[in-house]
């Protein structure tokens, strides 16, 4: 009798995949996807809270029910703007502080190790930070439709708005994720570019009402017409050319997509 | 021979202790510059544009437009957020990191630990609401109607949120916790009463209960030392400040000497 066993098991193999490592992408979705479901106060529960303030705050200070812009009431005009910049303000937060923790804790070892290429990479990361923002987004609607006259005049200009504006932001925090350092320069990056571009874009006021300069100015500002389309969504008024708002998002996507994609091929602040 | 070392004596107050402590919290501000002070003056000039743009200049109340309305108010609350995030942060990043044991061994008596971390919170406070003040006086002039009365209410709502800063950086025990209370007590609290609009314009239920908030008459009571225009007695602002103060102060002492959530 053999003392030991004569029947080697067999070699482990290497996994296979197809053009795309379809388990390793879900995996990292769900990983974001979880992140933020967690910690569903912070980030589902805040947001509304912060909203519902904004809006109290806005409609108390301005007041008057007769108060319109173009046709429509400020109370519905201001609605969708809000929604808009929680869902901005969260898809952001997601990618960014995501990648930051796991860039100050060490573990993002644990997402380059694994056979994910870039483009996967790319993908995974953003769909998170747009799964936030949409849920985010349909929180809000959810409370505001409450509280406000809140019809839908043209879905899919909701929609592509809606995941449009996500995808943009996600990226944008990808982007300054792996930039980032240190946690004081993520803020630097929230408190002076993306609050701000968020604030002056027509969330609270409609920019017809600005200066002739700072008119032009805020036509070139992408997240206006990320606002400005979302709204048309809603109440049919938009502000500037939807247009050149569907031609403006896309294109920055796609930028911010190559842009994404290059830092993770070139292991930008992640690899040595 | 050389004598033996002798411990170090001091009188019924630890002054150099009390003061390190002061300049601890100060020095961490202050490294945090940017971050911790210009990050309240942009957002804060974000609103007034905000404001001025969907507002208009139009009267508001009294004879006040609604900026000079508006300015007081975001001044105040600058310095209340920025003194409560600086008690409670300090306070909870020693604890996470461990380092509390640092201020714990430390001859300090609860009163002097209070004393400390409210001082220096409310300093950076008012430090930061004068840099929030500055910029946006050049676009919106405005008076002082009394001096005395703007460094009271200034110096009231800096100590109240300092001191609340101590006790929710002594009970939380993670980030959430701190941030939690901001979004959720702090900034409902200044928001709703009355930093952007005149409590008057409320339904009659809410201006009650706006009146119930210590934070009202802080905001109250400051823009009033400012522009003269008032919706509570002043007396009855300063009393309230003044009590809520006392109160908190006396509830932090008590957290530090039992050793809440610091000592086993």
């Amino acid at each position: 009798m053999p003392r030991y066993p004569t029947a080697v098991p067999a070699m482990p193999q290497v996994r296979r995949f197809g053009a795309i490592n379809w388990v390793g992408l879900w995996t990292l979705y769900h990983k974001e996807v979880r992140r933020f479901v967690k910690v569903a106060t912070q980030t589902l529960l805040a947001p509304l809270v912060t909203t519902l303030l904004y809006l109290a705050i806005f409609v108390l200070a301005i007041g008057d029910p007769a108060h319109k812009i173009g046709d429509v009431p400020f109370r519905a005009f201001l609605a969708p703007g809000l929604i808009m910049m929680a869902m901005v303000q969260n898809a952001f937060a997601n990618t960014s502080s995501s990648i930051m923790i796991a860039k100050i804790q060490g573990n993002i070892v644990d997402t380059l190790m694994p056979p994910l290429s870039p483009g996967e990479l790319t993908c995974g990361f953003a769909l998170g930070g747009v799964t936030r923002g949409l849920a985010v987004g349909l929180v809000m609607w959810g409370a505001l439709t409450l509280l406000l006259p809140a019809a839908v005049h043209n879905i899919l200009f909701v929609l592509f708005h809606a995941v449009a504006a996500s995808l943009m932001l996600s990226l944008l925090g990808i982007v300054g994720g792996i930039w980032a350092e240190k946690f004081d320069h993520l803020a630097a990056v929230t408190n002076f570019i993306i609050t701000p571009f968020a604030f002056l874009s027509g969330t609270f006021y409609s920019i017809g009402g600005l200066p002739a300069f700072w008119y032009g100015v805020a036509h070139l500002n992408p997240f206006f017409y990320m606002i400005d389309g979302f709204r048309y969504g809603f109440t049919g008024h938009a502000d500037g050319s939807l247009t050149a708002g569907l031609i403006v998002l896309t294109v920055v996507n796609l930028l911010l997509w190559a842009l994404v994609y290059r830092m993770f091929a070139r292991g930008y602040r992640l690899k040595a | 021979m050389a004598a033996p070392a002798m411990p170090r004596r001091y009188g019924a107050v630890n002054w150099r202790g009390l003061w390190a402590l002061c300049l601890k919290d100060l020095h961490r501000a202050y490294k945090s510059f940017r971050y911790s002070v210009l990050g309240p003056v942009v957002s804060n000039l974000l609103f007034l544009a905000i404001f001025a743009v969907a507002r208009g200049s139009g009267a508001y109340v009294g004879d006040l437009t609604f900026l000079q309305f508006l300015v007081p108010g975001l001044v105040i609350f600058a310095v209340c957020e920025t003194a409560y995030s600086t008690s409670s942060e300090s306070l909870l990043f020693d604890k996470m990191e461990g380092m509390i044991a640092d201020t714990l061994m430390a001859p300090l008596t609860p009163t002097e630990l209070t004393i400390g971390y409210a001082c220096s919170s409310a300093a950076t406070g008012l430090l930061t609401g004068a840099a929030v003040a500055l910029p946006m006086l050049l676009v919106v002039p405005l008076p002082i109607a009394s001096l005395p009365l703007l460094l009271f209410f200034a110096a009231g709502g800096a100590f109240m949120h300092g001191l609340l800063g101590i006790l929710v950086g002594l009970w939380a025990e993670r980030w959430d916790h701190h941030s939690a209370a901001l979004t959720f007590i702090v900034i409902p609290f200044g928001y709703l009463s009355g930093t952007f609009y005149s409590v008057a314009s409320l339904p009659a239920l809410a201006e009650s209960v706006a009146r119930v908030n210590p934070v009202f008459y802080v905001i109250d009571g400051f823009r009033a030392a400012s522009t003269g225009h008032a919706e509570s007695p002043p007396l009855v602002g300063m009393v309230v400040v003044a009590l809520v103060v006392l109160g908190l102060g006396v509830c932090a002492r008590r957290l530090f000497r039992i050793g809440y959530k610091l000592k086993p």
